[in-house]
Order: C-alpha cells, then sequence, then structure tokens
C-alpha cells in the first residue's frame, strides 16, 4: 500500500480515539502532575514552586496528619478486600465450576447482580439495613440469638471503615469469582481427567492442580483490586458524605482529594493540592501496577492449553 | 463418585451465598411498596394488600426531577458507548491490521488508561470544561467517559479481532473492496459478539458513576441517575418512603438491563476477554 | 486471459528469507500448481502473485502488465482461500457481487455473470442462504462461483480442499478440473497434498525452503525427479534411499555397490565423479519386486506389514542400519518374520550424486 494512503487511514481509523483519549485522560493526567508543581498566589495567578507542596503534604501537621489516616484506612481497605475478597471469589469460583452442577447460572447471575449496582444504591442500601433505626440488621441477629453482638456498626470510629470495606467486598465479589472461574474452566478437562487417573481427589485436585494454574489470575484480580481501592470514593462520599465520619474514621485518599480540591466548611479548596494529592494518588497506583508487572507477573508462569 | 451429601452441602453454600448477595437488594425494593409503618413493623415481609404503597414514588415524582435525571443517564450513557464502540473499533482494527513503525507503542499508550484512573486527572478536566464552556453540559461527561472506556474497549476489541480470519480480509482485497469498506461492511458487522461484552463494560462504570456528574454538573437539568438519588436520599434522609423509593427506582433499570444481557456479560467475562 | 511471469522474485521479512530468486512462468490457460512442505513459501508465492503480500525484489507480470504496485483489485485475479473466507453476514449472492459493486458494474451485468456462475457451479437453489447454512462443499462452490464472476485473467487456489473431508475432497477436485477444461482460465493451484498437484496439474512447481526444487509435469516428476527432495517428495509411500558408492566407472557404465546392496552396473555414462564417490540409490516402494527385476537386489527379513487389500506394504530390514518398504500386490504377502528378497529393474533406478542432484541413467 502506498505510504500516503496508509496514514491516511491511520488518521481515519485511529484519530478519533487518539485524540479524544489523548485530550480527556492523558493530558488532564499530565496537566494535574504538573499543576502540583504550581501554588495559587492571593491575586489567583499560579506560581512555580517545585515539589513544595509534596513537603507540605508529607510533613505539614495540618495536611498531612489527614493525609496518613487516608492513606492508611486506605490500606486497610485494601487490606480487607485481600482477605475477604479473594478466599471468598475462590471458594465460590471453585464450587461453581463444579461438574454438573444444576442451578449454576442462577447462582451467578444472582451473586453478580450487586456487582452491577451503583456504589452509591449499594451504599445507602446497607445504610438502612444496618441502621438501628430500622431494626433489619439487628432483627436478624436475634433471630439467630446473636442478638448481644449487633452494634451501629457504620456510626462507630472502631468499625465504620472495616463495615464500609465489608460492604465493597460484598459488592465486588462478582468480579474475581468470575475472573477465577473463567479461569478454571479453561483448564483442559483432561488435565483433570489425568489427575483422577492418578488418583487424586476432587479436594486435592483443585489445591494441587488447579489453583497453582490459576494464580496469574489471582494476580491480576489483586492489583485491580490495588487499583479500584486506592481510587475509591463513591461509597464513602455517599454513606458517609466527604467529611467521612465519625471524625474521618472512614477518610480514604479519594475522599481526601475531594476535600482538597472543593473545599469543605471553612476550608476554601485548592486546585493544586488537589493536584498534589492526585498526583501522589498516582504515584501510589502506579507503584502499585509496577510491582504486579516486574515482580509479580514476570514470576509467574502463564500457562498456554 | 462424590456422595450426595457433598452435592447438597455444595447447593446450601451457595444457595446462602446467593441469599446474602440478594436479600439486601429485595429487602429495599420490597419495602419500598410498603406504608411507613409496615416498613418498620415488619421489614421483612413483602408487601400484603394492607400494608401495600406508593406513596414514596409518587413523593420521589413529585419531589425531584427523577425523569430528568433518568434521561440525562441514558443519553449520557448511550452516547459515550455508542462512540467508545465506534471509536474503539476503528482504533482496534487499525492497531490489528496496519503493522507500523510505532504500533505497538501506540497500542501501549492506549493501554495506560487500563490501568490509570482518568479520574486523577479530574483537576484539569475541570479547568478544561470551565475554559471552554462545556462545564455543566452532558457533552462534558460523554467526553469523559469516552476517553476512559476506550483503553479496555480498544484492547478487548483488538483481541477479538485478531480471531477474526485474515482470509475474509484479503478475500475483501482481491473483491477490490475499498479498505474502509472493508472495515465497515465485512469486519464491523461480525463484531458483534465483542460488541456486547464492550457495551457492558462501558455502560455500568457510567451508568453507576457519581464522580463525574458530582464535580462537573451543577445544575438539576445536567444530573444523572446517580447523582440525583445521591442528593435526594441525602436530603430526605428522614423519609423512608421515599428513600426506599429512589433507591428502588435507581436500581430498576441495571436489574431489568442485566438480566437481559446477563449472558453476553457473563460470557464475555469467561471468555477470556478481560485476561 | 494472460501469461503469469515471476522474475528473479524474492520474499524476506527482515533477515528471514521465504523465497530467494524464483523464477516462473505460467502459459495462458494453463493449470500450474504449486506444491511442496509447509513453510516452502508456496502459500507467500501465491500471496504475492495476488498481491496480498509485498514484493521485496523482483518483478510479476500478469500478461503485459508489471503488477508489483498494483492493488489486488487492480490485478485482474481472483483468489479461493483456504477458509472459503465467505462474508459470513452475507448471503449467496450478495457474496458473490459485493466485490462487482465497487467496480461500478450495472446491476444487470452483475446478474448474468452470478445466474451464469450458479448454472457452472449447481448453485441455484442456494443463492439466497448464509454461508452457516450451507455444507462445507457448498461454501466450496459459492468460493469458486465468487472468483468466477470477476472473470479474471488468473484464478489462484490456496489449499482450498484441505478443509473438505476425503469423500468430498476427491469430488470437488474433479469438478475444479472441469472448471478448468470449461473455462480455459490461467489457474495457479497452492497445495500440500501431492495426490492433488498430480491429478491436477498441467505442470507441478515444487517448492522447498523458498527454492523451487523442480519444474514439470506430475509423470516427469514422478519419473524423472530431478533432485533427492522432489524423488522423496512425490510418491506415496516415499522413496526408499540406499546409502552406495561408485565401485568402479569405464565411459559407459558404473559398478555401484553399498550396505545392504549387492554390486550391479548401472549405464552411466562419462559419471564425473571419482571412483569412491558417495551417491544415493532411489527404489519406489512400487517398483521393488519380490521377482523378476534386475540389477538392484537387496534381501532382509519382514518386520511389519501393513494391509491395505489389494496392496500390502512390507516394512523391511536388510541390515541394522538400513531398511525400506515395499509395495506387494495381490493376495501373497508376506508375514512379518518372513525373509524377503526383492529387486527392480534398472528403468525403476533413480541415482543421486553427493549433492543431491540426480544422475541420469540411459
Amino acid at each position: 500500500m502506498p505510504r500516503a494512503r496508509l496514514i491516511g487511514l491511520m488518521l481515519l481509523f485511529l484519530g478519533p480515539a487518539v485524540a479524544v483519549y489523548t485530550l480527556f485522560s492523558i493530558y488532564p493526567l499530565l496537566a494535574t502532575i504538573s499543576l502540583s508543581t504550581y501554588s495559587t498566589t492571593d491575586t489567583g495567578d499560579h506560581v512555580f514552586v517545585g515539589l513544595a507542596n509534596f513537603t507540605t503534604l508529607l510533613t505539614d501537621e495540618v495536611w498531612s496528619k489527614p493525609f496518613w489516616n487516608a492513606f492508611f484506612n486506605n490500606f486497610l481497605l485494601f487490606c480487607v478486600h485481600m482477605v475477604v475478597q479473594n478466599p471468598i471469589g475462590i471458594a465460590l469460583a471453585g464450587l461453581l465450576s463444579l461438574p454438573a452442577l444444576r442451578f449454576r447460572a442462577t447462582y451467578r447471575t444472582l451473586i453478580f447482580l450487586p456487582t452491577m449496582l451503583s456504589v452509591v444504591i449499594i451504599g445507602f442500601a446497607w445504610n438502612l439495613i444496618l441502621s438501628p433505626l430500622w431494626g433489619v440488621a439487628e432483627g436478624l441477629l436475634k433471630a439467630i440469638g446473636l442478638g448481644s453482638w449487633f452494634a451501629p456498626w457504620l456510626g462507630l470510629p472502631s468499625t465504620a471503615l472495616v463495615t464500609l470495606s465489608l460492604i465493597s467486598v460484598w459488592q465486588f465479589i462478582g468480579i474475581p469469582m468470575m475472573l477465577i472461574y473463567a479461569a478454571l474452566l479453561n483448564i483442559p478437562e483432561e488435565l483433570v481427567d489425568a489427575a483422577r487417573v492418578d488418583g487424586l481427589g476432587q479436594f486435592r485436585i483443585f489445591t494441587h492442580i488447579k489453583l497453582p494454574l490459576i494464580l496469574p489470575t489471582i494476580g491480576m484480580v489483586s492489583i485491580l483490586t490495588f487499583v479500584g481501592n486506592f481510587n475509591a470514593f463513591d461509597l464513602i462520599y455517599a454513606v458517609k458524605g466527604a467529611l467521612a465520619g465519625p471524625n474521618f474514621a472512614s477518610d480514604i485518599l479519594g475522599t481526601y482529594f475531594y476535600r482538597t480540591f472543593f473545599g469543605y466548611q471553612l476550608q476554601v479548596g485548592s486546585p493544586t493540592m488537589g493536584a498534589t494529592v492526585a498526583t501522589v494518588m498516582f504515584l501510589i497506583i502506579l507503584a502499585g501496577v509496577c510491582v504486579y508487572l516486574f515482580l509479580v507477573q514476570r514470576r509467574m508462569l502463564r500457562y498456554t492449553f | 463418585m462424590r456422595s450426595r451429601y457433598t452435592i447438597f452441602g455444595v447447593h446450601v453454600i451457595l444457595l446462602a451465598y446467593t441469599l446474602l448477595a440478594t436479600l439486601p437488594i429485595l429487602l429495599v425494593i420490597m419495602n419500598s411498596f410498603k406504608s411507613r409503618n409496615a416498613i418498620f413493623g415488619s421489614p421483612l415481609s413483602p408487601p400484603n394488600a394492607d400494608t401495600f404503597s406508593l406513596i414514596g414514588y409518587t413523593k420521589v415524582l413529585g419531589k425531584s426531577h427523577f425523569v430528568t435525571y433518568l434521561l440525562n443517564s441514558m443519553i449520557v450513557t448511550l452516547g459515550s458507548m455508542g462512540l467508545v464502540l465506534l471509536f474503539g473499533a476503528m482504533a482496534a482494527w487499525a492497531l490489528t491490521e496496519y503493522k507500523f513503525r510505532g504500533s505497538t507503542l501506540l497500542a501501549l499508550f492506549l493501554s495506560i488508561g487500563i490501568m490509570v484512573p482518568i479520574r486523577l486527572g479530574s483537576v484539569a478536566i475541570v479547568a478544561m470544561m470551565r475554559q471552554s464552556g462545556l462545564n455543566d453540559t452532558l457533552t462534558a461527561l460523554v467526553l469523559v467517559y469516552v476517553a476512559q472506556g476506550l483503553p479496555m474497549a480498544i484492547f478487548i476489541l483488538s483481541e477479538f479481532i485478531e480471531q477474526i480470519p485474515k482470509d475474509l480480509r484479503d478475500a475483501a482485497r482481491c473483491d477490490g473492496v475499498p479498505e474502509t469498506r472493508i472495515f465497515f461492511e465485512v469486519i464491523a458487522p461480525l463484531l458483534r459478539p465483542a460488541i456486547a461484552t464492550v457495551a457492558v463494560f462501558t455502560m455500568v462504570p457510567v451508568w453507576n458513576d457519581l464522580w463525574f456528574p458530582l464535580i462537573l454538573t451543577s445544575s438539576d437539568s445536567t444530573h444523572t441517575i446517580t447523582l440525583g438519588v445521591q442528593q435526594f436520599v441525602g436530603q430526605y434522609t428522614t423519609d423512608w418512603n421515599s428513600v426506599l423509593s429512589a433507591l428502588s427506582l435507581a436500581i430498576l433499570p441495571i436489574v431489568v438491563i442485566y438480566v437481559i444481557f446477563s449472558r453476553q456479560l457473563i460470557a464475555g467475562l469467561t471468555s477470556g476477554a478481560v485476561k | 486471459m494472460a501469461t503469469v511471469r515471476i522474475a528473479k522474485l524474492n520474499k524476506s521479512y527482515g533477515d528471514a528469507a521465504i523465497l530467494r530468486d524464483i523464477d516462473l512462468s505460467v502459459d495462458d490457460g494453463e493449470f500450474v500448481v504449486l506444491v511442496g512442505p509447509s513453510g516452502c513459501g508456496k502459500s507467500t508465492l501465491l500471496r504475492m502473485i495476488a498481491g496480498l503480500d509485498g514484493v521485496t525484489s523482483g518483478d510479476i507480470f500478469i500478461g503485459e502488465r508489471r503488477v508489483n504496485d498494483l492493488e489486488p483489485a487492480h490485478r485482474k485475479i481472483a483468489m479461493v482461500f483456504q477458509s472459503y473466507a465467505l462474508y459470513p453476514h452475507m448471503n449467496v449472492k450478495k457474496n458473490m457481487t459485493f466485490g462487482l459493486k465497487f467496480s461500478g458494474m450495472a446491476q444487470p451485468e452483475m446478474d448474468r455473470r452470478v445466474a451464469e456462475a450458479a448454472r457452472m457451479l449447481r448453485l441455484e437453489p442456494l443463492l439466497e442462504r448464509r454461508p452457516r447454512d450451507l455444507s462445507g462443499g457448498q461454501r466450496q462452490r459459492v468460493a469458486i462461483g465468487r472468483a468466477i464472476v470477476r472473470e479474471p485473467d488468473v484464478f489462484l487456489f490456496d489449499e482450498p480442499l484441505s478443509n473438505l473431508d476425503a469423500a468430498l475432497r476427491v469430488s470437488t477436485r474433479v469438478e475444479i478440473a472441469k472448471l478448468h477444461r470449461l473455462l480455459g482460465a490461467t489457474m495457479i493451484y497452492v497445495t500440500h497434498d501431492q495426490i492433488e498437484a498430480m491429478t491436477l496439474a498441467d505442470r507441478i512447481v515444487v517448492m522447498n525452503h523458498g527454492l523451487i526444487a523442480q519444474v514439470g509435469k506430475p509423470l516427469d516428476l514422478y519419473y524423472h525427479p530431478a533432485n533427492l527432495f522432489v524423488a522423496g517428495f512425490i510418491g506415496s509411500p516415499a522413496m526408499n534411499f540406499f546409502d552406495a558408492s561408485v565401485a568402479a566407472k569405464n565411459a559407459t557404465a558404473v559398478t555401484i555397490s553399498g550396505p545392504g546392496v549387492a554390486a550391479f552396473d548401472a549405464a552411466v555414462k562419462n559419471f564425473s565423479g571419482p571412483v569412491g564417490a558417495k551417491i544415493k540409490i532411489g527404489v519406489r516402494p512400487e517398483h521393488l519386486l519380490a521377482e523378476g527385476g534386475s540389477g538392484f537386489k537387496i534381501a532382509g527379513a519382514v518386520e511389519l506389514v501393513e494391509r491395505l487389500g489389494e496392496t500390502s506394504y512390507a516394512h523391511v530390514r536388510a541390515t541394522p542400519e538400513v531398511a525400506l518398504i515395499a509395495e506387494i500386490r495381490g493376495r501373497d504377502a508376506p508375514n512379518a518374520g518372513d525373509p524377503i528378497a526383492l529387486s527392480a529393474h534398472e528403468r525403476d533406478l533413480h541415482l543421486f550424486d553427493e549433492r543431491g542432484e540426480r544422475i541420469a541413467i540411459d
């Protein structure tokens, strides 16, 4: 094909996608990173300040205390996901992939349903269910004799974040379940048959044959969870508002970013400090992705069947 | 042989989890059709002749711009989905079909967006939209969502296009079909199965998004359903009928769409489209 | 109708040479089959003639036109693909006319061509069907029909029968041969199946490692393979080869002997190599005789017999290093473990020198 025509075709086919993507995704990201090195003067002008904003964010008590609080809360959110979401997701996928299981499609569809709904709606729904006013959760616990366990979990500083994390796990369990389920289905039938001929039972086939083969998928689920968690905002904002109460106990980087950028109560919003928080979030996510790409994925063998 | 007890146990576990996953949603929908006293008196029982009430729904539809929100959400979701599919399929075709210097690099560039959330550029996006006068318009939302949805769409569609036999495009070339027509008339019609997957992957996050409507729209006429519900529920927290009805109204469209498309979605998820 | 001429054609991807200095002329109306093992470059050559793959260096002429830089659509060729490559979302008729539309052809002319091709290929009842509702053989006929309506100068076939089952392959092969006679068009056909090559071709081009190993009429290749590769490639089961050397020579003959092979004289005039030169003897399994041969003789024990009915293949071991296959016709095939003595007529012997080139026997 002549060169000129090839270039014409490339422009036609790639132009729109590359233009929209660059203009509204890559450029804003770079502009935000660049803005994080500026500060706004009283007259509204932007002046270059180098890394001063980052120093402020990480060392100035007014900024750093809430920042580190949000960071560690965010980390806890991620840990709860890893510890609760992955094992349950694997277990559900394992059960769903059992041969000749009846109602498989129904289970799968229903368990995935919450994942489809808006985080906002899920947050409100659980807020109502766990509310002492309505008493649904309390009533259910009483019915099974655990009434004394009930507490207004979402309202207590000690339990709010973990409760929110569990709500998030409840909602998104469908994703690891589906991805791992798909990976399990991709394991050739003959491999399982061979293991059975070798005398392994269903449980050992799962732990000794299937689990090692789906490790790459678990790695991918983990990085998706990491990115999702360190970018989360909707659930906390919907249930607890921008202040992420009680007393910032459920504050994460997403809500902290929102308050920094748009301001809250008496604090005025600051685009440059907002950009600084966003840049730090970007670096955290980038670090996680790099760890995944260069350490986790490299070491894991991908099996092709 | 697995024993009957094992199978029974498996079903008990799966059933229990299915209940855990669906009961909260069912509870909200069920109670939205009940009177206030019944919501508190017997939250776990379905509405009957005595307790049935649509008071919540009449209040929601009367007090908020619910229909506008719903329409806005549909416009934004369908608009961004259509553009993501069109631009995404075109780009995926060009990337897989015309290998040129830098095509791998370009593919890599386009895949950054799969891992890095577009939200992190919000500060600049808000500034851009204000400068260009697009602030508080649905167009602004569509543009951002197209940029957000493209990387994954291109990735999925590229994998799919790779699987279309190369002979087909060769046959079209021998037939004298112009290159642009090869894409639009031979390849595009064959993308239908992948398009269903991409559509769901694009639509659901857009429909459910709170962040961009929150930071880019400020008037009732541009709010989407997710933001509308969030603000409505925040405003009427003590009016349980209204809150439950508003939530149900937001849940129902998604549930309906999900029921219709769940087969394609699950097929897409399990076909390894997202490896 | 047109000739195809290929001159000094090269194709390489980076450092990997796919085709090297290919020269080939195809006459007007000729049926030429490109055959060779997978990876030999035959499909690439066909795709370059079609214009689907670019030329690294050299020239391709169709008729008098140099077509190197022409788009496939402008080369007046039509191609039939292995996978048929029918557009799945169009019915049979649209599949055939889709390409014609873009050449600006008038509707009546398109209809005429489709009707004619449909009649020729018995596609009339299928015109409204989609490809997925057709059997493999029907799809293949549609693919051929789509080529015919273009009324091309040259038909190109890329392994068109390899997706069909065995019975259909035979009948479609016959149809393609009839079609060639009917249309009288120039056809270039790629296959790895030597039976297709032998039955269809006016001339066969045997390719190996990006080079043409031999061009010739089917029986020429069978009776006079130019080198070891062609000798081993054409014929099934493959030709037996025996290591041997020249024990003595004079102006009209050489004396040949080798491990397991009794010394014999072959009428090789003016053998250029020295006494002691290594050579290979080739004998086809169907030319090994239990009795009545002359010259070449070999004896051994039967290890295994494959009985196909009318013929049987005896796997024979002459020495621990020398094994061969002999075709035994009729009911009296030996059994495993039997001793066997075999011979061949001199006219059925093939000799190859150290470089694998044929040594002519008178």
